[in-house]
């Protein structure tokens, strides 16, 4: 093995928008052999036959990473896009911090994999240049060969493989410029298509092991409560029903379909004990909030002098707030595991692999590398699988069951069980001068803690979570923005776009308040703040407001703002537009057309996206995650909303908890903004701003202001 | 326990079960191996265990394996022997799915609209999908798919 074999390219420029990712670029990489296998690294082998691999370390949860990501190596690599095949790698140590989230893998991975694919591409043409007794400058790649266009000649990468994998890998490998990209910034379709539309995808809940049965465990849904007794006799005269084994937290139902585990479950009777969080219900939780927000918070960013909100020519302020959500995946928690002499094996699908491999080896006490785990695909993740709770659930249950098991939640137990998003209270107050500027802007956020990622520290300093208050993008120059977190008694978490929705709802909306107090138009209210120094350095983070006002003026101009929203028979109409920079990356602006019945039914019609995302690497992805974030951000405006009792959530079903279907689906309309440079996030980024819009239309056509979701028709009528 | 003769996508087979009501959604995933069709709800509000009985799209969740026998089940397993059905065929035109979870059941339900009734307008797809959860909301892909699926009916 070569030195440069084993250099490790550690690059800080990668990191993804929340995570800071440190991969070795060439790491042992694929078994090497005489077979005529090409592994220069880690991330893509060449196959004698010339078929082409490419290793994804990140998990396909719907957001096309596997394809992106593959489109990325190829591209450097030049290989035939029809030959590629994806692999998932499982934790080791190639592939460093896999977790998946933040929309981070384009971004975080960009770099790495154009260069392990160009690397790979300068070894084949070496390789075929010294065939050829040609120097490499004059040959080139197309699809998968090696030509030299001189001679004529050309030389499959399959029958390269074996004398490439003899030369040195190149640390610095020369990478494509832009303008020659032939896959990269060209629509192409998911790799995994396929396999979906014929039932053979295979998600966690599909996993078949030799041996396994089939799980269903009694848990105390109250965070920090027990299982105090059940009946295990009861749940064995199930038909079906083959065991009944306690594990750490609770009681598993073994049994040879998933019915009956479910069936014994709930024969169990199991009786709980919630602990201290026993009654807590939701007036509690808002009364903690509320409380919270009454006292002042941390500050996050602070600008200007604070004393010009009191002295200004006219002052606002306003309360909004945004209720607890369900990530509702449609695949339930599920994870199959298997635990024997000392190592464990274990199918999850799950956004952080090795923090399953981590906590299932501290659960066993084992070394993580005895530890495999194997990511299967994800029927949605959307933050809830960042958590590994029904993971090391499967693997306590496998251990206690002394076979292979499979743990199903049911979708009563999946929502009992979610790591919610949680509510949040958002207070704004604005100083406008006489001319009806806005010179002073506080915002003060108060929301639960996390629990998915770890204790709560109420020291732990909030300054540069950015959110949508931190990283408001507007040029006001008097900023007090402050932040407040509460411990939680709710299992809480990552919900796709985090703490932005709510805080970017109430930041637009009362921009929106502001623009109607002094009689202007909400798009030149806006295009007017962002008028001040661009890019604003904010931290580590870009504030690019003269590209926020290029993606505003875009969408407000696709929308026809200005014009009049459609009239429709016996219903109000409105149009409302919103703006958003996520993370200092990916600039979006949206604008809803909507309308409201006579009973306050509200109906949105149309949403139009304008989004700079730098480079979009597969732009029919792109456009694909801006659909599936209008949609959900949609049910978060219009329908979702958790609300607890007895400790533990009240909805437990679709019918509790509607989400938006296809008859309810508005027109969507996408327009990137031609990109240049690195590529930027695109998961989470549509969702912040769909709501504000929404809420800004329904103020157009009824002059009711919303400051509390779910949007309710009694609140319009 | 008692033994359950079905037939599902063109095979027989026969299930030994102590439970006459269990349903035939977890008879296919957890006996016959048919993960294809997909457990959300248990309830029959998600429509992700949609398969076809007797040429009815119904939600296999609410089939009891004892209704089953002796009628006709397909599986998006065996929509197709080659995955070129024109539901299959239009979704990958459209690139319709994201996590994917949620579609067999989306494909079998409009698979079953195209069947009854050979020129159904895109609207009747659209009423029977209306049904159906996806989380991921790919419902506007759906509808493009949809509407070339039902211009395929109209051609046949």
């Amino acid at each position: 093995m070569s030195a440069t074999r084993r250099h490790f390219l550690v690059a800080g420029a990668l990191g993804g928008a929340a995570l800071v990712l440190r991969i070795p670029l060439f790491g042992e990489g694929g078994k090497a052999s005489g077979t005529g296998r090409f592994a220069p690294n880690q991330w893509l082998r060449v196959d004698a036959d010339g078929r082409v691999t490419a290793v994804i370390a990140r998990s396909e949860m719907g957001q096309g990473v596997r394809t992106s990501l593959a489109m990325i190596l190829a591209e450097e690599l030049d290989a035939d896009w029809k030959t590629v095949a994806i692999e998932q790698a499982s934790p080791g140590p190639d592939y460093a911090h896999m977790s998946t989230g933040g929309s981070g893998s384009v971004e975080g991975a960009w770099k790495t994999l154009r260069q392990a694919g160009a690397a790979a591409r300068e070894m084949l043409v070496e390789a075929a240049a010294r065939q050829w007794g040609v120097p490499a400058s004059a040959c080139r790649t197309e699809a998968g060969q090696v030509l030299h266009p001189a001679s004529g000649r050309t030389l499959g990468y399959g029958a390269l493989a074996g004398a490439a994998s003899a030369l040195p890998v190149p640390v610095q490998p020369r990478l494509k410029e832009a303008k020659d990209y032939r896959l990269v910034g060209t629509p192409v379709r998911r790799v995994d298509g396929p396999a979906i539309v014929t039932g053979r995808a295979a998600y966690g809940i599909d996993t078949r092991v030799p041996g396994m049965l089939f799980a269903a465990v009694a848990v105390c849904p109250v965070r920090g409560g027990k299982v105090v007794r059940f009946d295990a006799a009861k749940a064995k005269q199930v038909a079906g029903v083959r065991d009944v084994v306690e594990f750490e937290g609770g009681v598993a139902v073994l049994a040879e379909d998933t019915h009956a585990a479910f069936a014994g479950r709930d024969a169990l009777g199991a009786v709980f004990d919630g602990g201290a969080n026993a009654s807590i219900d939701s007036a509690q939780l808002w009364s903690r909030l509320d409380a919270a927000a009454g006292r002042p918070g941390r500050p996050t960013r602070t600008s200007g002098d604070a004393g010009v909100l009191a002295k200004a020519a006219t002052r606002l302020s306003a309360t909004y707030r945004a209720p607890f959500q369900a990530h509702a995946t449609l695949e339930p928690g599920n994870c199959t595991a298997r635990v024997d002499a000392g190592a464990c094996e274990i199918w999850a699908p799950t956004q952080s692999p090795e923090r399953v491999q981590r906590e299932a080896a501290k659960l066993l006490g084992i070394a993580p590398e005895k530890v495999t785990v194997h990511v299967t695909l994800l029927g949605g993740g959307f933050g809830r699988r960042l958590d590994a709770d029904y993971a090391v659930e499967a693997v306590a249950v496998a251990r206690a069951a002394k076979r292979p098991v499979q743990v199903v939640w049911s979708r009563r137990d999946d929502f009992l069980r979610d790591r919610v998003h949680p509510a949040a209270r958002v207070d704004v107050a604005a100083g406008l001068d006489a001319s009806g500027r806005v010179v002073a802007w506080e915002h003060h956020a108060t929301t639960f803690h996390l629990s998915m990622f770890g204790a709560f520290n109420p020291k732990e300093d909030p300054e540069g979570n950015p959110w949508g208050g931190y990283d408001l993008p507007y040029d006001i120059p008097n900023l007090a923005v402050s932040w407040s977190e509460i411990e939680s008694p709710v299992h809480t978490g990552a919900w796709r776009a985090v703490y932005y929705p709510a805080n970017v709802f109430a930041r637009e909306c009362f921009l929106d308040e502001l623009a109607a107090k002094a009689d202007q138009d909400p798009l030149a209210v806006r295009l007017a703040l962002l008028g001040g120094a661009s890019p604003f350095v904010l931290g580590n983070q870009r504030l690019d407001r003269a590209g926020l006002a290029r993606v505003l003026r875009l969408a407000a101009e696709k929308a026809g703002w200005g014009s009049e929203a459609p009239r429709r028979p016996g219903r109000r109409s409105g149009r409302g537009l919103a703006c958003n920079v996520y993370e200092g990356s990916t600039l979006i602006a949206q604008v809803a057309d909507v309308s409201v019945g006579a009973k306050g039914d509200v109906a949105v019609h149309r949403i139009v996206t304008a989004v700079d995302c730098g480079l979009a690497v597969n732009p029919l992805g792109v456009e694909g995650q801006i659909e599936s974030g209008v949609i959900w951000a949609l049910s978060y405006a219009l329908k979702g909303e958790l609300t607890y009792a007895k400790g533990s959530v009240v909805e437990t079903g679709f019918g509790e908890y509607p989400l938006l279907r296809i008859d309810e689906m508005p027109q969507l309309e996408t327009h990137i903004v031609p990109g240049h440079g690195a590529p930027t996030g695109m998961g989470e980024m549509p969702v912040p701003c769909v709501t504000p819009a929404v809420v800004n239309g329904l103020f157009a056509a009824t002059g009711k202001r919303l400051r509390r979701l779910p949007i309710r028709p009694a609140d319009l009528v | 326990m008692a033994t359950f003769t079905i037939t599902v996508n063109g095979e027989t087979h026969s299930v030994a079960s102590g439970d006459p009501d269990v349903p035939l959604l977890w008879i296919l995933r957890d006996r016959l191996g048919l993960t294809g069709t997909k457990y959300g709800c248990g309830v029959g509000a998600c429509g992700a265990c949609t398969v076809h009985v007797d040429g009815e799209a119904l939600r296999s969740c609410q089939v009891p394996v004892s209704a089953a026998v002796g009628r006709r089940v397909v599986t998006i397993e065996g929509l197709s022997s080659d995955g070129r059905h024109p539901c299959q065929l239009a979704w990958l035109e459209q690139d319709v799915a994201q996590c994917g979870y949620c579609q067999p059941g989306m494909i079998m339900e409009a698979a079953a609209v195209l069947a009854k009734k050979k020129a159904a307008p895109a609207s009747d797809f659209e009423a029977a999908l209306s049904g159906h959860i996806c989380r991921c909301g790919t419902y506007g892909r759906m509808r493009e798919a949809v509407k070339a699926v039902a211009a395929s009916g109209v051609k046949r």
